[in-house]
């Protein structure tokens, strides 16, 4: 009959500790002010997420880090040009978006992420974005700063096994988009439709 | 003995019906190679099979001599994340369609031995775990979503 009232008093304040630890985190949620809103396969962030510093370089060799992203919206998608699928289908999508919302003229700027350093550099960056479009940027650097960027962004990329010498590398389907004050606005979801894209980018637009 | 070799040449002839029956049950469609960026090192094909028996079969191997490697491959988008997977074969249940194509199944060309550009073509060799095999002319094509036309 004790054993049986002690169970029970436990059980009560097991289940009060569990109330008012819930009660606290949603209190703290209700408290956060970022919130993610979905529309039509985009996330907004409200407020947007400010990016860190980082130094990655582009496929001149030039340093390219937050101030190439000041003053512009940029579409980021990362990915490997050992990727012969979901890489190059992204960037068409990517050169569709641009024949709709625009390029450097616009104020619209489109950059593919090698995550897969260790293969791809400037040179090889160079001859292989121009085939999507002459003013796609190419930009890659040290695993430090490109994890810097990813985890910002709330992106995740990581090599694969290697097998028979070569590897895959497993990386964020997302394409994610920046606003010309240098925080993570959006990101959309795959697959990837460009004139969604595009409207997403002129709904943020319109209301920035 | 003439009997015999009459029987003989019989069942020969009935199991040459028999493998051309067991070539004819898969049927691709649609073959083309994405045109890649010039010195890429990967490239992909994709083609539509069926399956137009009553068993199952499965896509085994894909030779060609201009390429290194070739694998077939799975793209997989879970929690976000897009991974590649190499399949041992790609199994094509009777009376079904299994489609390859751009962010799906696809044939993993490993680093092409002479340029490819649209307008060529490749002869692709695939193999099958029915011991069928058949070749198909795969032109090299420029990729095109289509989504620009949309508006």
């Amino acid at each position: 009959m004790v054993t049986r009232k002690a169970l029970i008093s436990a059980t009560l304040i097991a289940a009060l500790c569990v109330i008012l630890v819930l009660g606290y985190l949603a209190g703290r949620t209700f408290r956060e002010p970022a919130r993610a809103i979905s529309i039509a396969g985009m996330t907004v962030l409200e407020p947007a997420s400010p990016l860190p510093e980082f130094r990655l370089h582009d496929q001149n060799n030039q340093e390219f880090d937050r101030t190439r992203l000041q003053g512009k919206w940029s579409f980021v998608f990362f990915g490997y040009t050992h990727c012969p699928d979901i890489c190059p289908t992204t960037l068409v999508v990517m050169r569709d978006v641009q024949k709709i919302a625009g390029g450097r003229e616009q104020g619209i700027q489109y950059i593919f992420v090698s995550v897969d350093p260790d293969r791809d550099n400037a040179a090889t960056l160079g001859r292989y974005l121009p085939y999507f479009h002459p003013e796609f940027i190419g930009a890659t650097g040290g695993h430090g700063e490109l994890m810097r960027l990813t985890r910002a962004l709330g992106a995740y990329y990581e090599s694969g096994e290697a097998r028979g010498g070569s590897y895959e590398v497993h990386h964020s389907a997302a394409i994610f988009l920046i606003d010309p004050e240098v925080r993570l606005r959006a990101l959309f979801a795959g697959p990837h439709d460009a004139a969604r894209l595009a409207q997403g980018l002129q709904r943020l637009k319109g209301g920035s | 003995m003439i009997r015999f070799k009459r029987f003989a040449v019989g069942v020969m002839l009935m199991m040459t019906c028999l493998l051309a029956l067991a070539d004819s049950t898969i049927v691709v469609r649609d073959a083309w190679v994405r045109e890649a960026p010039p010195g890429a090192a990967v490239l992909a094909a994709y083609f539509t099979l069926e399956n137009t028996g009553t068993k199952e079969d499965r896509l085994v191997a894909v030779r060609c001599p201009d390429f290194d490697k070739i694998e077939i491959h799975a793209t997989e988008i879970r929690t976000g994340v897009a991974r590649m997977i190499a399949l041992d074969a790609l199994p094509i249940l009777p009376q079904a369609v299994v489609k390859l194509a751009p962010g799906g199944y696809h044939i993993m060309l490993h680093h092409p031995r002479r340029a490819l550009a649209a307008g060529m073509s490749v002869k692709l060799e695939l193999r099958f775990a029915s011991g069928s095999h058949m070749t198909v002319v795969a032109p090299v094509r420029r990729a095109e979503s289509g989504a620009a036309h949309h508006h």
